[in-house]
């Protein structure tokens, strides 16, 4: 089992590019809150962690940064996945389906003969 | 992919820091703004926006950090910083630093200069093609007989048999030396030749860089001469000509065309790499063929052949080695009578190039190792306490944050540092070094290969590394040792060293003191052996004398009168000259080279002893040879002009040969002659003193001196002459060359020289060794009084309270002295104590080095002992005065 900051890192990566597709373009602190909220409130984080995820994922190319203006006309930085952000997600996110399936067949009451 | 994009990334990340900040600090500016307002619009005061958006985020530096660390190349950006705060504090402490540095540079540099002497000699790999398919069969004398040397010349049949015959061996070669005069070309001059074979240039592989090698059928006797030149003389004599091929050389009154040149460098075989059996020249200059007759065993043969053959690829040495014991008995069908001299042992070319020097440089290497461990320790006591002036900013770094690991980084950064400085200041010395030893040195093989090749350059850089690491960890460790609150508090900087710190300063004080101890007991044990070897009595008189080596050629002096007819007006016209008292000929001058040996037949003492022996050094001269060469005619006479060809065969003997051979009898009047009863026994009529021949330490072999005029076999085509001047012999030089160019205009003179030249020479080896280790010996003590110095010097400081209490109590000043130099004296004590066990148990491997002294030598050992305490002593003196001047008032004060 990795260590369980790596797990939180790959899953924080995962739902930053989620929340980037669902949202389209957002700034740092709009996303932090829609993780927040994503997850029904039960992730309580400190949202400067999601920097140095954003950072990473931007170093991989997997989102893209561009400064502009936010609803109230103040300045900040936007970010946006990228066609390799897209195909990478959808990876992910199979790749999570999957393990889920398998440990619950390990996990439920009746596994077969 | 993606992770190539992201260090890619980092990399860029790594140099545009300033913009990259400025983004942040606004990015998260910018944050807090959103979270601010959001707060606002949900109802919150201003003060309570603010900090719920505060809570809510996090630690602001640290998010800060993780953004940093992950944008950069965190390792090389503080890797960085280490360096230039490490450049900062060297050069804050100037005088540490050269200290340091020079000390460093000095072990740094001595060790590579050795090195790479070690490296050409013994880890190069030779310049010729697999040359571990090279081989020399030399031949082996019977084991029992006293021939004094292992390796033997072969014959023309043995030979002639082997090349035809040999089944492991893809090529084989004979070659054999001889000298060269050429005329025609500007002045004469006498040419280092070899004669070779045709399979001796595909036996080396080494292919001429113009032209061609000599075929085998070339290589036969009667056919148009062939020479090979050397690029030495090519460049030198005849200008580098590219149209050199084809021209014609007058080399002894022949005509040999040149069809090739050699590359540089390669002048095999030197004399020094071959064995002490043979005469060859220090390097050869042209190759000509060899032309051995194909022929039958004729009587009287005098060949000298050396052989080397190339095994076949995939041929073992042993595979050769019982091809060469199968073709001994071959030979001895042929030579029954010579059944058990035809035994070969096949030696491959790296062991026989290196010859003996494997042992005098490992001990040189050894040597210079001790050297750079004192210099190392030195370094490590002196940043140890350079570092304890330093706890408190240590303790304050850790206190900040910083872990261990990385003050112990910072701290291998800056001894790294400094050991870089070092090193390169270490090669610059190295370089002189290796210049200056190329031009003093002895005949080492390859010593003239010595230079600072790329694997020399890594050693000194491997070394520096090290030694950056050995004397940094020191220091690193014991700042890693720390008590926070304690060393923070006021007085912490000076409440003296732990207890572990100060164990280890004097543990490497110690081992310093005892290592000098060693080296300074070998430099002065191969001091006396050079002192003892120069008073020798090497049975002759060096002074005034000039000599120099005459090569007829045999086709101008076909015979025997001939011959003597030239060296008589020879001898007539430099005589004559003004500035010469005494001119005399000789086969070979003493120290000149090796002699004729025989065995000798006494009539009178039938008893041979089955080796052919007994044997003697057998010599010819001129009269008044031993009068030019100053040695003293003990009893009955010289040699004179009526000793003829025609006369009564007589022979002067030395002490050696009549004491062994006569001795309870007067030797004069007694007859002896070489082996062969082919030739007359001579009568004995003077016995001179003994003569030194190979070197000052021999014991002198039995010599007889017969006239030149007289002489039965050895050819009298090259000998020496002896002049003894009246003044300068280099005055003479020049009349002795016209004297000897009106006798014959085409006669060169070869190996001018003095007899007192032929004595250095021949110590050169032992004064090299002296010269060598007595500069190590000298630097290591020098190197272990700094360190005590800077060891007592330090504890002294650091006692400085502690006396100003005793003095306040009562203690005399001179007290105080006695309890410093007591400090001092009781380490260096130990360290000398140590050093004398460590002396004893390795003198034996120093015994062949020896003469005249005793490796354990009682003397020695004591007065190196002594002059150790009284540099220890003198060492701890200034720090003693220091001590005694304290002023009690202050340094009751004193923090």
């Amino acid at each position: 089992m990795p260590p369980k900051n790596d797990v939180w890192q790959g899953t924080l990566a995962l739902m930053i590019l989620k929340t980037l597709e669902a949202l389209g373009p957002l700034h740092g602190y709009g996303i932090a809150r829609r993780i927040e909220q994503t997850s029904g409130n039960r992730l309580a984080v400190n949202y400067g962690t999601i920097y140095p995820a954003l950072l990473k994922l931007e170093q991989e190319n997997y989102i893209q940064s561009e400064w502009g203006q936010s609803d109230n006309n103040r300045r900040a930085k936007f970010y946006k996945l990228t066609r390799a952000g897209h195909k990478q997600l959808r990876q992910e996110a199979r790749d999570w389906e999957q393990t889920t399936a398998i440990l619950a067949r390990f996990l439920t009451p009746d596994s077969g003969s | 992919m993606k992770s190539l994009n992201k260090w890619l990334s980092r990399f860029a990340g790594a140099f545009n820091k300033n913009a990259n900040e400025r983004d942040l600090a606004d990015e998260f500016e910018s944050h807090f703004q959103l979270h601010v307002d959001d707060n606002l619009r949900a109802g919150l005061s201003p003060a309570e926006a603010r900090r719920q958006a505060i809570l809510k985020f996090g630690g602001v530096e640290s998010s800060k950090e993780a953004v940093r660390d992950r944008r950069g190349l965190p390792f090389l950006e503080t890797l960085l910083q280490d360096v230039r705060f490490a450049f900062r504090m060297l050069r804050k402490n100037p005088g540490f630093t050269a200290i340091a540095v020079l000390t460093l540079a000095l072990g740094i540099g001595a060790s590579t200069a050795v090195f790479s002497l070690v490296n050409a000699v013994l880890l190069k790999p030779l310049p010729y093609p697999h040359s571990e398919r090279i081989v020399f069969p030399w031949r082996q004398p019977p084991p029992g007989t006293n021939f004094g040397y292992g390796d033997i010349p072969w014959s023309r049949v043995g030979f002639n048999l082997f090349s035809r015959e040999a089944k492991t061996f893809e090529a084989v070669g004979a070659f054999q030396s001889d000298s060269f005069n050429l005329t025609g070309a500007g002045d004469p001059e006498r040419l280092d030749g070899l004669r070779a074979s045709s399979g001796f240039f595909p036996a080396l592989g080494i292919s001429p860089i113009l032209g061609r090698t000599y075929s085998p059928e070339e290589d036969q006797p009667g056919r148009a001469q062939t020479v090979v030149l050397g690029y030495q003389i090519w460049r030198d004599k005849f200008g580098a000509d590219p149209a050199i091929l084809g021209r014609s050389l007058n080399l002894n009154g022949e005509t040999y065309q040149v069809i090739g040149v050699m590359p540089p460098g390669f002048v095999f075989p030197r004399a020094e790499e071959m064995p002490g059996s043979f005469t060859f020249a220090r390097q050869v200059q042209i190759w000509v063929p060899l032309a051995l007759d194909p022929g039958p065993p004729v009587r009287a043969e005098d060949d000298e052949l050396a052989v080397v053959a190339r095994l076949r690829p995939g041929a073992t040495l042993a595979q050769g080695q019982a091809e060469m014991n199968v073709m001994a008995k071959r030979i001895e069908t042929i030579f029954p009578r010579g059944k058990g001299w035809f035994e070969s042992r096949v030696t491959p070319i790296s062991q026989q190039l290196a010859g003996d020097t494997r042992r005098p440089l490992l001990l040189i290497l050894a040597a210079v190792g001790v050297v750079l461990l004192i210099a190392c320790s030195n370094v490590a006591s002196l940043l140890l306490t350079r570092s304890l002036g330093r706890k408190r900013e240590f303790t304050l770094r850790a206190a900040l944050g910083a872990n261990n690991h990385r003050l112990i980084r910072q701290l291998l950064t800056e001894s790294l540092l400094l050991a870089s400085f070092s090193g390169l200041l270490g090669l610059l010395l190295a370089d002189a070094a290796i210049h200056f030893g190329k031009a003093l040195g002895p005949n080492i093989p390859r010593l003239a290969e010595t230079t600072l090749d790329l694997r020399v350059l890594a050693f000194a850089l491997g070394v520096s590394f090290a030694a950056g690491i050995l004397f940094g960890l020191a220091p690193a460790i014991s700042a890693s040792r720390k008590n926070l609150t304690e060393s923070l508090k006021a007085g912490g900087q000076r409440t003296g060293e732990s207890h572990a710190n100060a164990k280890f300063r004097n543990a490497l004080l110690v081992s310093e003191v005892a290592l000098a101890l060693v080296l300074v007991i070998a430099a002065a044990l191969l001091t006396q052996t050079f002192l003892h070897l120069l008073r020798v009595d090497p049975g002759f008189n060096p002074s005034r004398t000039l000599t120099f080596q005459l090569s007829l050629p045999s086709a101008k002096y076909p015979d025997q009168a001939h011959i003597v007819t030239l060296y008589q007006s020879a001898l007539h016209q430099l005589q004559d000259l003004p500035g010469v008292e005494s001119a005399a000929i000789v086969s070979t001058v003493p120290l000149g080279g090796p002699t004729q040996s025989t065995g000798v037949r006494i009539p009178d003492h039938p008893a041979r002893d089955s080796s052919g022996g007994p044997f003697a050094n057998y010599t010819m001269a001129s009269p008044g040879y031993f009068s030019a060469a100053g040695t003293t005619l003990l009893r009955g006479r010289d040699f004179t002009e009526a000793d003829t060809a025609t006369s009564l065969p007589v022979t002067v003997i030395n002490n050696a040969m009549a004491k062994s051979f006569w001795p309870n009898s007067d030797a004069i009047g007694k007859q002896i002659g070489p082996g062969s009863l082919l030739y007359p026994a001579a009568t004995v009529i003077g016995i001179v003193a003994d003569t030194k021949r190979l070197s000052l330490r021999e014991k002198p072999d039995p010599e007889m001196f017969v006239p030149y005029t007289q002489k039965v076999w050895p050819s009298l085509l090259t000998m020496d002459v002896v002049l003894r001047t009246k003044n300068d012999p280099a005055a003479v030089t020049a009349a002795a060359r016209a004297a000897i160019h009106s006798v014959d205009s085409d006669l060169p003179l070869a190996n001018v020289s003095t007899l007192a030249t032929l004595v250095d020479d021949s110590v050169i080896q032992q004064r090299f060794a002296m010269y060598v280790i007595g500069a190590f010996g000298a630097l290591a003590l020098l190197l272990a009084s700094i360190g005590m110095y800077g060891v007592i010097s330090y504890s002294t400081t650091q006692r400085t309270q502690e006396i100003g209490i005793r003095l306040a109590l009562g203690a005399q000043r001179r007290d105080v002295m006695a309890m410093v130099l007591a400090h001092g004296g009781r380490l260096a004590a130990l360290g000398i104590t140590i050093g004398l066990v460590a002396a004893l148990a390795l003198a034996r491997t120093l015994a062949s080095f020896l003469y005249g002294v005793q490796p354990a030598d009682p003397i020695t050992f004591a007065a190196v002992a002594l002059l150790l305490c009284a540099v220890a002593l003198l060492a701890c003196y200034l720090p003693a005065r220091r001590a005694m001047r304290v002023d009690p008032t202050v340094a009751l004060r004193y923090e």
